[in-house]
């Protein structure tokens, strides 16, 4: 790692004031503490936010009203053990309590999870040329490079896979994203949340300088709807999603009426599969129906040579999840 | 400093931060002004002068391990792992993949297991750290210490220390409750190359039966 100075922030706000002046900001330090050993990452100044001091905002989980507030600093480990979230939102703490180790789960946030930059092998390396670091072509997309773990959507220009688990899930809960900028804390949708990768920005969340993630609110559950979620990997633990879906589905007398479909590990951001969703909306949960949704959500995939299993893996954790959803043995 | 894509200088303060600051010296705490005033005070064991804003050079800080208090100067950038061995003479957790992968840096930290390879020391000021050597010793082995020797848990013994952390929490947290699927989960995050995996499960279980392990 490169020498850096640390900054305990006083709060939130001044976190995102220096920020805005460039500084790092460092929540559990899983993902940045590993692209700093790899001088992937080389901050002067790194402003440690789970550090701030005690701030419910931050720290908490919280109803208000008829919302959950889970503050951007909660653990992994904490959502797996939340009473609430285990009540209410039973996909969210069976996606935390899967996802890496225990060692990892204590540290990790749910802030840190939404900001995790890819798994891309040529990424995390230094010594390797990557389009998102700002060189000029991404090597995954060479003929003869190892393209296993890269992306089937959005891969024209970067083939990297957004690799974490959280964010599907909160997709289809229909979740909002509090980004704090100085005193200021805002309300996004969820969507608003991605950007579309571009040559020299490392990031995938859509976020200005000096903005932090700060909070996720979680609506509350609307009648007859129910969210799943299912991956598939290499490994059944420890190990990132080769592909994962959340599914939300709201079904009244039967009717499918209203969808939200996402998948992980596929696309250099979540990935919502619209089709897949317009595919659903009308219909009821039957077997067609859900082979139908599967269909449509690798219909646009542009698979590279290396991975095109992951097109059939897609329609296997749809089917899964959908299955789950309609209170099927998947 | 080399101008970004978005226009912000690399790395460091922007210039206006920077001047708007009493003084621009890299040496610890000597960060004035805007960017004091938004940093916290000391926190809990370390010096008041060390302020919010540390290093990049040493900082003289104090680590609670294993029920002591122990006196360091490490730089920002040491990892608590590195600072346990290199600078506390703590050898017990040990250096494998430096990221987070294999386990056998595991300690605790206020009671749950973390990567000490992932955790920078300056960042567990406050914090109890227990390693291997504060779980039990030669004449009052921990439990699962004792179980891991009856049931030959272990070959070359490198990711040992690591496995016995995980395997303590999770006799601590799920007592004679600890069934098979327990012991895979809570060790999931620790690798043994030499494969001693059913040893190891064998040895949990019987230390989480016993009144000690729990």
């Amino acid at each position: 790692m490169k020498a850096f100075r640390y900054v305990r922030p006083a709060s939130v706000a001044a976190a995102s004031e220096l920020a805005r002046g460039g500084a790092t900001v460092k929540a559990g330090g899983s993902d940045l503490l590993d692209r700093m050993k790899e001088r992937i990452a080389t901050p002067d100044d790194v402003v440690a936010l789970n550090e701030t001091p005690a701030d419910p905002t931050l720290h908490s989980i919280v109803k208000d009203g008829d919302v959950l507030r889970v503050g951007a600093l909660v653990t992994l480990a904490e959502i797996a053990a939340s009473k609430e979230i285990g009540a209410l939102y039973p996909a969210l703490a069976e996606a935390s309590t899967q996802a890496a180790s225990p060692q990892v789960r204590h540290r990790a946030t749910l802030g840190g999870n939404l900001a995790q930059h890819t798994r891309c092998g040529y990424y995390r390396l230094a010594s390797f040329p990557c389009w998102k670091r700002g060189d000029d072509a991404c090597p995954v997309l060479a003929d003869g490079a190892v393209q296993d773990e890269a992306g089937i959507f959005g891969n024209d220009s970067c083939a990297s896979a957004h690799p974490a688990s959280l964010p599907p899930v909160l997709g289809a809960i229909g979740a909002r994203v509090v980004i704090a900028q100085g005193e200021k804390l805002e309300e996004r949708p969820f969507d608003a949340l991605w950007r579309a990768p571009e040559q020299g920005v490392e990031a995938d969340v859509a976020l200005a300088p000096g903005d932090i993630i700060a909070a996720v609110v979680l609506p509350k559950p609307a009648t007859g709807r129910t969210v799943a979620y299912e991956d598939v990997r290499q490994k059944a633990a420890f190990d990132w999603a080769l592909a994962s879906c959340a599914v939300g589905v709201t079904i009244v007398a039967g009717k499918i009426t209203e969808a939200s479909i996402w998948l992980g590990s596929v696309a250099p951001t979540p990935h919502r599969a619209a089709a897949a969703e317009k595919a659903l909306v009308g219909a009821t949960l039957s077997d067609g129906a859900i082979q139908k949704a599967a269909d449509a959500a690798v219909a646009d995939a542009t698979p590279l040579a290396g991975n095109r299993y992951k097109v059939d893996l897609v329609k296997v954790v749809v089917r899964r999840a959908l299955l789950r959803a309609a209170g099927r043995d998947r | 400093m080399t101008q970004r894509p978005d226009g912000r200088e690399e790395g460091g303060f922007s210039r206006r931060t920077l001047l708007k600051g009493a003084g621009a010296t890299a040496a610890a705490g000597a960060l004035g002004g805007a960017v004091e005033a938004l940093a916290q005070d000391a926190g809990p064991g370390l010096p008041a002068n060390a302020s919010g804003i540390a290093g990049p050079g040493p900082v003289p800080m104090t680590l609670r391990v294993n029920g002591g208090e122990r006196k360091l100067d490490v730089e920002p950038r040491r990892t608590l792992l590195d600072a346990l061995r290199g600078d506390l003479d703590l050898t017990g957790a040990k250096r494998v993949c430096d990221r987070g992968t294999c386990g056998a840096c595991t300690i605790w930290l206020d009671g749950e297991p973390v990567y000490a390879c992932m955790v920078l020391a300056i960042e567990a000021v406050g914090s109890e750290i227990t390693t291997i050597e504060g779980l039990g010793t030669p004449d009052a082995p921990h439990p699962v210490q004792t179980a891991f020797r009856k049931y030959d848990a272990l070959q070359c013994g490198f990711c040992t220390p690591g496995f016995v952390m995980s395997c303590a929490w999770a006799t601590k947290t799920h007592g004679a409750e600890l069934d098979d699927a327990g012991v895979r989960a809570s060790t999931c995050g620790n690798l043994c190359r030499c494969g001693t995996y059913p040893h190891v499960i064998a040895a949990t279980l019987e230390a989480a039966a016993s009144e000690e392990g729990k």
